[in-house]
């Protein structure tokens, strides 16, 4: 019985190693090869770079606009969040408080567009911004993005006013205040840790998708991160090490924040006013 | 007292009439809803009602002169379209196969972890990495592994015991859809292992012990008791994973440069690679209805009738 268990445990524990090897090779592999000097990685033999160097992470300021497509992507990603979640706020508020004729509906609709794929509306989209001159713009990049993340900003501020308890706006609008006013001076405020959330994710999104940047501008300099990275094919061929070390650059401040604010995410609405 | 007041100063011309409607009475609940609807409607409608316009033309954009007919051509092109059926089946394949993938890896994950005490945080941390990564950087990170000449996949199985050779993953017709799904359940198994581990910490301790006490072995408590217990969290998760599985898109893209064509990749195809907008809408619709089957399943599951969440 108790060498039955013993060895159930060590095969429990072996599985578990297996499965953290699993999961982390790849990233282990992405710094290996952001590492090893350009050209090398074909090189490797055994699992360790054959030396380490930081030039492919010079190269990419001093051979591409790295820099300028980091800058590309804070912008639209900022301005699409933040335009979502001020926008998607309203909307969560009305189907979590208010109960009106059709809120079922609406929220169909709205997690309907954020599971439907998003190539079937890139492509009217582009078809769309041909007419209308938006290609080549970083406004055509953002109005793209504002799709990917409004209805997610919609679904998450909805939960996260779900909970609030209702007595705080209630008491407000005992005191006197418009609803408009209550949901302005109490329910948002209230809702603060939760909007940060929103804003992370839609920014989230916003930064790793690389497929509406790529298709709608075509001046490189114009380009975010994300459309940047997916572009190092040399001449002849592929320049992983430089390539990899780019994703390394832009992977790394969303994995940071990703971990920052794990537990805000998850639970954070309640911080502050209500405990 | 306050409300006193402010009952005496009601607004009597009408445009304060008409903010009051809006700030604070019957109309309060259009001033939330109807901007937001608009910007949802203008980022998502319009372009969905273009797909639909798209769909029954002919914009071509290398064969302009097309343009500016109703025609149902895009729809009896694509049901007599092999390619279409081959992605649709294709597109099937790869939601089976993230799917059952993804539920392995995270029920195991999981399973492991749940009662693990010491380095529990870090056991977390490490299974919710890869969703923190970018489709499109595991995308980069497994082309390189997959490579056939100098990947590092090939040299970890030629340690292997028994010989397997060079495999060209992704050039290999019968490799390319396992490595890309490898790939894909790499980056989001961990939404799964997420969702398995909250839904085994609300199992109650007691089932376990009784299970205990009448002699019941690990594998009898995992199929009675755990198995039943998450089994909603499993509908969900299952539906929640397809839908992932019918959307992706950057992984297959970069490491096929389109070669492998789902449904979402067909798509971009025609439109981009044979510049043919209303062909591409069309079965882009194609892939908008079949999403609408899934997040009516979804909802089903999830949403109670009152609209709040489960």
């Amino acid at each position: 019985m108790t060498l039955g268990a013993g060895i159930l445990a060590m095969l429990r524990g072996a599985a578990l190693v297996v499965l953290v090897v699993i999961t982390l090779f790849p990233i282990y592999w992405m710094l290996v090869s952001a590492f090893t000097p350009t050209g090398f990685s074909r090189q490797i033999t055994g699992f360790l770079p054959p030396e380490i160097t930081l030039r492919n992470f010079t190269l990419l300021i001093t051979e591409r606009p790295m820099l300028r497509w980091l800058w590309n992507s804070v912008l639209v990603a900022s301005l699409a969040s933040f335009l979502s979640m001020m926008v998607g706020m309203f909307c969560g508020y009305a189907l979590s408080r208010l109960k009106f004729r059709g809120s079922y509906l609406i929220l169909v609709i709205v997690l309907a567009s954020q599971m439907i794929p998003s190539t079937s509306i890139l492509v009217p989209m582009y078809a769309l911004f041909r007419d209308l001159g938006l290609l080549d713009t970083i406004q055509g990049v953002v109005l793209g993005h504002i799709s990917l993340v409004l209805p997610l900003a919609i679904w998450m501020s909805k939960g996260f006013f779900d909970s609030i308890p209702p007595d705080l706006e209630g008491a407000a609008r005992i005191d006197g205040c418009s609803r408009l006013s209550a949901l302005w001076h109490v329910a948002i405020p209230l809702a603060a840790p939760g909007m940060v959330a929103i804003f992370v994710y839609g920014f989230v999104t916003s930064w790793h998708d690389y497929v509406f940047p790529k298709h709608f501008v075509t001046t490189q300099d114009l380009w975010t991160a994300a459309a940047g990275i997916t572009s190092f094919r040399g001449e002849y061929f592929t320049l992983f090490e430089p390539q990899l070390a780019a994703a390394l650059i832009f992977a790394l401040p969303v994995v940071i924040l990703f971990f920052v604010l794990q537990r805000r995410i998850v639970s954070g609405s309640l911080a502050g006013g209500v405990k | 007292m306050l409300q006193e007041v402010t009952g005496d100063q009601r607004p009597t011309t009408r445009l304060g009439r008409w903010r009051d409607a809006l700030t604070d009475g019957p109309a309060f609940p259009l001033l939330m809803i109807v901007p937001p609807l608009l910007v949802l409607g203008l980022v998502i409608g319009v372009p969905l009602f273009k797909a639909v316009l798209l769909s029954f033309d002919r914009v071509i954009l290398t064969r302009p002169q097309l343009a500016g007919q109703f025609t149902f051509y895009n729809y009896a092109k694509l049901l007599s379209d092999p390619s279409v059926w081959a992605a649709v089946w294709r597109t099937g394949l790869y939601m089976l196969g993230t799917v059952v993938g993804s539920i392995a890896l995270g029920l195991s994950a999981a399973l492991l972890t749940r009662r693990i005490v010491r380095w529990r945080g870090l056991a977390r941390t490490i299974f919710i990495l890869p969703w923190s990564m970018p489709a499109l950087v595991a995308a980069l990170v497994w082309g390189v592994m997959y490579d056939a000449n100098f990947g590092v996949l090939n040299r970890i199985l030629a340690l292997l015991p028994f010989e397997i050779g060079r495999v060209e993953w992704l050039l290999n017709p019968n490799t390319v859809l396992p490595a890309l799904i490898v790939a894909q359940v790499w980056n989001e198994f961990p939404v799964a292992y997420i969702f398995f581990l909250a839904g085994l910490q609300a199992i109650p301790e007691e089932l376990y012990e009784a299970a205990r006490v009448d002699g019941a072995n690990g594998y009898q408590q995992f199929w009675h008791i755990t198995l039943p217990q998450i089994r909603y969290v499993m509908a969900v998760i299952v539906v929640l994973l397809a839908i992932f599985g019918l959307r992706a898109f950057p992984i297959i893209h970069l490491l096929t440069q389109g070669r492998t064509e789902t449904l979402t990749v067909k798509t971009f195809n025609a439109a981009f690679r044979q510049f043919d907008f209303s062909y591409a809408s069309s079965i882009g619709i194609l892939a908008v209805a079949v999403s609408l089957v899934l997040v009516l399943i979804y909802l089903r599951l999830t949403l109670r009738q009152d609209g709040s969440a489960i």
